[in-house]
């Protein structure tokens, strides 16, 4: 299904971009829908989309085995994941599951990477915000470890 | 402070309750033998006689004055001996001591509250004010962290919470068990999900010194000025009245000039996240 300018609009990621920008990942972009306990990918799965949860919940973690997963995560609506698909080797670092129906917008990273070539700006502007994702999931990290550390 | 009060002498106090919250944590329900009013944010030494005494900052609502609720962490000698106490004994209770949450300037605002461990105990309180004041609030968020499931305290707090106008709560542990269906996190996660107009908005950050860190740099991230985020600074409280110096942080003493604290007041201080 194909998302719209308004369900771009009504997702936190998507602010201050114009209509113009929306329109390059509606033309690169579906939604997707996932019910309960489905596994979107696996840590160390190869990834071709980035995605947007754009509602419902998902529950992201690690595997030590095949059985035993640590949940070490929730994400929220409006935040990206899968962001490793835009980052060579393109290898998940970790899994994600829906925990509730779940419907995301899932981007073609390989097109989003060949635009990003082709408009400065639009790159500029969305790897920022890609790097913020993961500046703050890294934080969150060490926050989470620190935690686990002290008392 | 009591007017005409000896400022170094406790008020007894039954403990008349004394309620498990976590394995680590009670809350100890006080009825103070004399008249006690304090004002939300302010601290108080409880002690035991023989034992010694520690801060600590109500949990109950300043509105209620003929009892009083402290919650206490098992985390030393004195607070090892408090839990071991039944009801019926006599503790001692001195102060309040201290500046409290300014609440009139909460007034006409959204109010977002980012708490985390014990540091429920104090948010609690002023929980409760800002309900009895809520038809002057906007709103009120709360969002908070414990490290499992087990560990937060208050449960029945949140679901009261959300069923009452103009109220939000939202909680995360950082290591879920298997029965844990909720967010998973740390309580800075939980900013993400919330919908607040921030230059019409005051935080307030309270747990311990890691959570504070990382929440104010997060809610400076989201556009807070320095004026607007207030914390609640727990710095070794003795005396109670600015005079033993174990709590100075640079020009401040914490009993005496906090524990409530804006930001911008103490940014500039090394020691502010020790």
């Amino acid at each position: 299904m194909k998302p719209t300018i308004e369900d771009l609009k009504d997702v936190r990621f998507f602010d201050n971009y114009t209509d113009e920008q929306l329109n390059i990942f509606i033309g690169i972009s579906t939604i997707k829908e996932f019910k309960v306990k489905e596994i979107l990918f696996e840590q160390y799965d190869e990834l071709k989309e980035i995605y947007i949860l754009v509602s419902g919940c998902l529950s992201l973690g690690i595997s030590i085995s095949n059985e035993k997963r640590i949940r070490l995560g929730t994400l929220e609506d409006g935040q990206l994941f899968s962001w490793s698909a835009v980052f060579s080797p393109y290898i998940s670092t970790a899994w994600v599951m829906a925990t509730c129906p779940t419907k995301v917008l899932a981007i073609d990273a390989r097109k989003l990477t060949e635009k990003f070539e082709r408009n400065c700006e639009f790159g500029f502007k969305t790897m920022s915000k890609i790097a913020q994702t993961i500046s703050h999931r890294l934080s969150d990290t060490r926050y989470q470890l620190m935690n686990q550390l002290t008392l | 402070m009591q007017e005409n009060r000896n400022i170094y002498k406790p008020i007894k106090a039954r403990l008349t309750n004394v309620i498990d919250e976590s394995p680590t944590i009670k809350t100890f329900v006080l009825v103070p033998e004399e008249k006690f009013s304090f004002k939300t944010g302010q601290f108080v030494e409880l002690s035991v006689d023989g034992i010694g005494e520690a801060p600590f900052t109500p949990s109950s609502s300043p509105l209620v004055t003929e009892k009083l609720e402290v919650t206490v962490m098992k985390t030393g000698y004195v607070t090892e001996f408090m839990h071991m106490l039944n009801p019926g004994v006599f503790m001692g209770i001195r102060g309040p001591y201290g500046r409290g949450y300014p609440v009139e300037t909460f007034f006409g605002k959204e109010v977002l509250i980012l708490g985390g461990g014990c540091g429920l105990a104090p948010i609690r309180s002023l929980l409760y004010t800002l309900e009895s004041i809520k038809d002057k609030l906007v709103k009120v968020i709360l969002c908070y962290g414990s490290k499992t499931p087990v560990d937060c305290i208050y449960k029945p707090l949140f679901d009261r919470l959300n069923r009452t106008e103009k109220f939000e709560a939202y909680r995360t542990v950082d290591k879920a068990d298997e029965d844990w269906d909720g967010s998973v996190g740390v309580a800075t996660s939980l900013l993400n999900k919330i919908k607040i107009n921030i230059s019409n908005s005051l935080a307030v950050v309270c747990g311990p010194p890691i959570m504070m860190k990382f929440g104010t740099i997060r809610l400076i991230e989201m556009g807070y000025r320095d004026d607007q985020i207030y914390l609640s600074m727990e710095k070794n409280m003795s005396c109670g009245f600015g005079k033993c110096g174990h709590c100075m942080m640079g020009e401040f003493f914490v009993c005496r000039d906090g524990p409530v604290f804006t930001y911008n007041e103490i940014k500039h201080n090394p020691e502010i996240w020790k």
